[in-house]
């Protein structure tokens, strides 16, 4: 019986071995390539099951060709840990620069501190940590919800009930999101907040949620904020179920090619374009001033966008 | 010594003994129907019915999961790949629902072949292999995953046909078709579970290998076709979610595999393997989904929603366990 318990327990110890080895290897397979004068840039992503995020990737990375840099990408599967230990790697191999999509405000923080130390370069794209980097490229997110949450506000007059939707709590997008919402709330003492829950940023669970909203508070509601545009699509989906649509304004955020379609359609009221190609390629621009030594911006912000039906045609690509 | 004293036990603790096993039986429906009747006074936006149907509804996809994964356990082993699947799944039904490309069966079939597939191969490794199915199915689960991402690019596969859509969306005389399949696929697995042989041969596997395996049973056999079962219900909940949202999502089903063996467990399905029945799990899938639905009405907190289920599928457990206990 003990035996058999051991033999289980190497099993799982070889399993681990395994998925641990392969991680590695992602990670260490093209540093080798440094041989050459070409500038290497080491880029580690919050997720790359997020299509904004592969979106902003996809740009660096067409902007890398054009420049004739190397770019090593990992995918950091939204563990600050193993973002860190990534951004040690990108250290070892002796990158010119590093452009980090953090993970989490202070738990990917440390991986700047260990970039900076070792006189390396490091930019954050997208979103910050609390360690100050050597350059911030994004939009700030909480202009975004300020920008969704004031049309719903100027779309109802000032008045009127609104439910709104969180992405993950505790996440950097959520809570600045909720802040700028709560901004444009707090100028417009009529405009009440129903009710408010996480739908995780996903389509169905908010599509479910929608639904319960819509049991407890029916014709009360007048508009939803949903912090993404997944979410966003959800309610829309359990509104028109449930015959209501016409008379609830949805509002999210990111300009998803589905979100696109659906202002298009006029399904969704409006969402708000975050430029991904200009994250992407900004941040490219910035590393390489940096790994070449020359002045850059502390600082690009690139600005934000409300889509509605008036200017979609614009953003859809073709 | 060690007899006498558990013969004074037994004898001691007949009365509890009975009482436990009642509560085992009869103690999640009366659970369900106390939580049931608990929301009903707090909000009378619950006890509606279109607020059941919108429960049932929500709930049915977790169901399909959990009734795949209740043979799986029946048999003593555990799929924890079924969330991979449903993103495998639903991914590869929306590559081929596209308006005006193929007629609506060919992302049917693809769906459910590609689900079938991925669960004959878990079949295939855990009954080759020493290899327990929980790490097995750990295994693929993360290759699942990968092949989600890997067939959709990293992003939602859109643009779905209507009548795609309309499988898991639509509704058949004012019943959504969701409730519909939900109720076709319990009839059907509970039928598979009690009224044929491959069924008795699941508890005899789960029960007790060796025996089931002297006495002539084609364990590996009755293996492959669990996990193969269980991969055509993740496919069918794979492709019902894609139909429901209006897109196939690498990401989609997340956490699903959690969410389903808890549904089989609360049902009373037993993690050592050898009993569990669907109506169990059925019951135990409505109650998360009432639970879920109850505390979004009353306007709770996600944070506290968490902590009440991880209460009860604790509870749940214990119970199962004391059951257990006393019928040994």
């Amino acid at each position: 019986m003990k035996r058999i318990r051991i033999a289980t327990l190497s099993h799982v110890l070889f399993a681990v071995l395994l998925l641990v080895g392969c991680n590695q290897s992602t990670s260490s397979e093209k540093g080798a390539g440094g041989g050459s004068k070409k500038l290497v840039v080491g880029v580690t992503m919050l997720s790359m099951q997020n299509e904004f995020i592969v979106n902003v990737h996809d740009e660096m990375a067409k902007k890398a060709e054009a420049e004739g840099v190397d770019l090593i990408t990992v995918d950091a599967e939204r563990s600050p840990l193993k973002q860190v230990e990534q951004v040690e790697s990108f250290i070892a191999q002796k990158v010119d620069a590093i452009i980090m999509n953090p993970c989490e405000v202070e738990a990917s923080s440390p991986a700047v501190t260990k970039a900076l130390a070792a006189g390396i370069p490091i930019i954050n794209v997208n979103s910050e940590t609390s360690t100050k980097p050597s350059a911030f490229v994004g939009s700030d997110d909480v202009e975004s919800a300020r920008i969704a949450m004031k049309f719903i506000a100027e779309k109802l007059g000032g008045k009127g009930n609104v439910v709104m939707m969180h992405g993950y709590m505790g996440q950097a997008a959520q809570i600045k999101r909720e802040q700028g919402a709560r901004e444009i709330l707090k100028q417009y003492p009529n405009l009440k907040l129903l009710a408010q829950q996480t739908g995780e940023w996903d389509r169905a669970k908010a599509m479910s949620l929608m639904e319960n909203w819509i049991q407890s508070y029916g014709p009360q509601i007048n508009a939803v904020f949903a912090h993404n545009d997944e979410m966003g699509l959800g309610a829309v989906k359990a509104l028109e179920d449930a015959g209501l649509k016409s008379k609830v304004i949805v509002v999210s955020i990111d300009a998803i090619p589905d979100a696109l379609q659906a202002v298009k359609k006029g399904t969704l009221d409006a969402t708000v374009f975050q430029n991904a190609e200009q994250q992407g390629s900004k941040a490219i621009e910035t590393a390489l001033k940096a790994a070449k030594r020359q002045a850059f911006e502390k600082q690009t912000l690139i600005p934000f966008q409300l889509v509605t039906t008036a200017n979609v045609a614009t953003f859809l690509k073709p | 010594m060690k007899n006498g004293f558990t013969t004074s036990f037994n004898q001691v603790s007949t009365s509890y003994k009975t009482r436990v096993q009642g509560i085992g039986k009869y103690g999640l429906l009366a659970a369900f129907l106390l939580i049931c009747i608990a929301l009903s006074v707090l909000t009378p936006r619950f006890l509606t019915v279109q607020n059941l149907m919108i429960i049932v509804t929500q709930v049915s996809i977790n169901a399909l999961l959990a009734f795949g994964v209740t043979f799986v356990i029946i048999t003593g082993g555990i799929d924890l790949s079924i969330g991979s699947m449903v993103a495998v799944t639903g991914v590869v039904a929306a590559s081929f629902a596209h308006p005006d490309t193929f007629p609506v069966a060919v992302p049917l079939l693809m769906g459910l072949l590609a689900g079938v597939a991925f669960g004959a191969f878990n079949g295939f490794v855990v009954t080759r292999s020493n290899v327990p199915p929980f790490i097995v199915t750990l295994g693929t689960m993360t290759i699942g995953r990968g092949l989600a991402l890997i067939l959709s690019n990293g992003r939602p596969v859109s643009n779905l046909s209507d009548s795609f859509n309309f499988i898991g969306g639509g509704k058949v005389l004012g019943v959504p078709t969701l409730i519909i399949l939900l109720i076709v696929a319990f009839i059907s697995c509970t039928i598979v579970l009690r009224k044929t042989v491959l069924g008795r041969y699941m508890y005899a596997v789960g029960g007790n290998e060796q025996a089931a395996r002297a006495s002539g049973i084609r364990v590996g056999a009755v293996k492959m076709a669990v996990y193969t079962l269980c991969g055509g219900l993740a496919a069918l909940a794979g492709i019902l979610l894609t139909s429901r949202i209006t897109t196939g999502q690498p990401n989609a089903g997340a956490g699903f595999e959690l969410d389903a063996i808890a549904a089989a467990i609360i049902g009373g399905t037993s993690t050592s393997g050898g009993s569990g029945t669907m109506t169990g799990t059925l019951i135990g899938a409505l109650l998360i989904g009432v639970i879920s639905n109850g505390l979004d009405l009353l306007n709770v907190t996600s944070y506290y929603q968490q902590v009440v289920m991880g209460i009860i599928i604790i509870g749940a457990v214990v119970l199962d366990s004391l059951h257990n206990k006393t019928n040994a």
